[in-house]
């Protein structure tokens, strides 16, 4: 019943950020099951707002939804996240593993995901003068959602504040780089298979 | 019997035939509509080509061009050829009228100047028949005049020449002109960038007006604000787009067309300080075709003709479409386009209202298209007008007919859905805004929906939020029961 367990460890941590991130990142064995059914469920929503969205706030075109997409691309900057802070912070003496990083996220995505949730249960019985009114709600939930991943950042990297925030500007820059290695990866991938490709297309023609 | 068998036989060579099957599919048809989401679903035309005006209804007057066309309200229709220098006056069946060139005075006698010269049209470009006065504008371009004749005998009224007390740098080459009811005479000079010049009607300078801002470059206004006042006048100077047509509607109100890559807009409507006023409350901004690959593919409008109830039609000289919007700039229909096929054009120059129908004029190929509304096209803009004049029943019956027509109108559905919201149905006015994606008119209806629904439901709201309550007063009570 370490589910249970996690999931009063987890309400603990939405408002004892610091406290609750001690004890989760300090238990004698770190359990992962909770935090990727959070991450996957984070993904859900995601998709769950494309279609479900009131008409009012919604303009997807939701004859086109592609789901898989949808839930990649909500996942994505989470994922890259995760990825340039455990590179940023390695160098820069922090103590988390990338293992930390990952619980810390998915623990401090709670809040915002339960006021997208509500966010998108909302948007449907409100009209256009309401829905700023309900912007505002939903952005409690990414406020809160920021203030938790802060404070999760600094306990487990053992970082003061500030040295936090510098590190959050270079996780910014290490993103941007991942970003650009990761396309010309793709695209000199692509231009060797179509190289290869023409290389074979080239021969069982000839033979 | 040997009658029965030869028809038996008949029957089973007819059936033995191949069938030729008819899908709407492979018919020519390419119309298409913008939806709500930039897509661009099938259309039918609200237009198809009715009946060409060339060579053949002039006879032994030869037609060089035609760059300009204007229809009076006694349906004469006035076309401009800019090669003959001519000004063709066909009645409403299209046959010729009058061949306008050398001007007559009351007389019927050619007018001739002071250096014995007849006074003869000099490739105009512009007409315009003043129905209060009776009275027809022919913007002479090549001999820098405004030449004013008679309506009814075309005989010479007056001239207007570059008045004295004209101000600015812009030459006095009349291209496009409009008279407003009092006589004002607005002139577009092609590439002036000081505005639209207006002329008081005795032909004194008014003011330059109209306001077409350039499109701003943030890179040079980047480096603009940090350069010295020497380095900026080195600097390439942002001179105002120019406007390339216009248009006066039933109000008064001027409509004005630009197809300058720089401007901000491309179509104006004027209040009298000048601003742009246009509604565009449709989709998109009033730009013609929404998706482009590259600033030469966009939608570049040579002229604009606009109605008594508001609908305006455009012309794109780029790929020969008429974009047609109505008062509110919701984009009804696209048709036209450039080809050798009948109805199509080569190099559009201007269009106009003739009645219901509309007049395309093409001057490579110097003929003028008369298009008719289709079924669907009739029902459209009787739609329109409706809506206009405020008879909303009759548009939404209007409406509810071309959805029948052609399903992938969806301002129609906004149609139904507005009226529908007036008479407080609320749940069939959610139903079809939905369709026409008209969020605001939604969320009035779903305001009206709730407020009837919470209505019919309190109960089932107040019952537990009273539960909640009674739960908290009891546990207070509880509590200091328990604590004393």
């Amino acid at each position: 019943m370490s589910i249970i367990e996690d999931g009063k460890l987890m309400f603990h941590v939405l408002l004892h950020p610091f406290d609750g991130f001690y004890q989760v990142i300090n238990h004698e064995k770190k359990r992962y099951i909770l935090p990727t059914l959070i991450l996957i469920l984070v993904g859900i929503v995601g998709v769950l707002s494309y279609q479900y969205t009131g008409f009012i706030l919604n303009t997807f075109p939701i004859h086109y939804i592609n789901s898989i997409t949808i839930f990649i691309t909500t996942l994505f900057p989470i994922v890259l996240f995760l990825i340039s802070n455990w590179s940023i912070t390695t160098l820069f003496d922090g103590n988390g593993s990338i293992g930390d990083i990952f619980i810390v996220m998915c623990y401090a995505l709670v809040p915002k995901l339960l006021f997208d949730i509500s966010g998108i249960l909302l948007s449907n019985v409100v009209t256009m003068e309401e829905a700023p009114l309900l912007n505002a709600f939903t952005m409690i939930g990414t406020v809160w959602f920021c203030f938790l991943l802060f404070c999760g950042l600094c306990v487990v990297h053992e970082y003061t504040a500030l040295t936090n925030v510098l590190t959050l500007i270079a996780t910014f820059i290490a993103a941007v780089i991942i970003i650009f290695l990761a396309m010309l990866y793709f695209t000199l991938m692509g231009k060797v298979i179509g190289f290869v490709y023409s290389v074979f297309s080239e021969i069982t023609k000839r033979w | 019997m040997k009658k029965k068998r030869v028809l038996l036989f008949v029957l089973i060579l007819c059936m033995l035939l191949p069938s030729t099957p008819v899908f709407a599919e492979h018919t020519q048809e390419t119309n298409y509509i913008y939806d709500y989401w930039g897509d661009t679903p099938r259309s039918l035309p609200a237009f198809e080509w009715m009946d060409t005006i060339d060579q053949g209804q002039l006879g032994q007057i030869k037609m060089g061009s035609i760059d300009d066309v204007f229809v009076s309200k006694d349906e004469r229709i006035f076309l401009v050829d800019t090669l003959e220098s001519r000004v063709n006056v066909l009645d409403a069946n299209l046959q010729l009228l009058q061949s306008i060139k050398l001007i007559r005075d009351e007389n019927n006698k050619i007018i001739v100047d002071a250096a014995n010269k007849q006074l003869m049209l000099d490739k105009p470009e512009g007409v315009f028949y003043h129905e209060y006065s009776d009275e027809l504008y022919i913007a002479d371009t090549g001999a820098e005049r405004i030449v004013v004749l008679d309506g009814l005998t075309y005989q010479f009224k007056r001239i207007i020449e570059r008045p004295e007390n004209m101000v600015g740098a812009t030459l006095f080459k009349p291209s496009k002109i409009v008279v407003d009811k009092d006589g004002k005479i607005s002139v577009i000079v092609q590439g002036s960038y000081e505005g639209i010049i207006e002329i008081h009607n005795n032909g004194t300078f008014s003011r330059y007006f109209g306001l077409n801002k350039p499109r701003v470059n943030v890179i040079d206004h980047f480096w603009k604000t940090i350069a010295t006042s020497e380095q900026k006048e080195k600097m390439e100077k942002v001179f105002a787009p120019a406007f390339n047509n216009l248009s006066i509607d039933s109000e008064g109100m001027i409509y004005a067309t630009t197809f300058d890559s720089s401007a901000q807009d491309k179509v104006f409507r004027f209040n009298s300080k000048g601003e742009n006023v246009l509604m565009e409350n449709g989709y998109f901004w009033v730009i013609g075709d929404v998706n482009y690959l590259s600033a030469d593919d966009r939608s570049q409008f040579v002229d604009i003709a606009v109605s008594d109830y508001g609908v305006y039609a455009l012309l794109d000289k780029n790929k020969g479409r008429v974009f047609l919007y109505n008062f509110q700039g919701d984009l009804l229909n696209i048709f036209g386009s450039i080809g050798y096929s009948k109805g199509d054009v080569r190099e559009p120059t201007s269009i106009t209202w003739f009645g219901d129908k509309l007049i395309v004029t093409d001057k490579q190929f110097a003929i003028a298209h008369v298009y008719q509304p289709t079924e669907f096209g009739e029902a459209a803009l009787y739609a329109e007008k409706q809506y206009y004049y405020g008879q909303w029943e009759e548009a939404a019956e209007s409406y509810a007919k071309t959805i029948e027509l052609n399903s992938n109108y969806d301002i129609a559905y906004t149609g139904v859905g507005r009226n529908y919201l007036m008479q407080d149905e609320y749940e069939e006015a959610m139903y079809y805004s939905k369709l026409g994606n008209a969020r605001s008119y939604f969320s009035k209806a779903f305001a009206g929906y709730r407020n009837i629904f919470i209505q019919n439901n309190f109960i089932w709201l107040v019952i537990p939020f009273l539960l909640f309550a009674g739960y908290l007063i009891y546990s207070e009570y509880r509590y200091n029961r328990k604590n004393g």
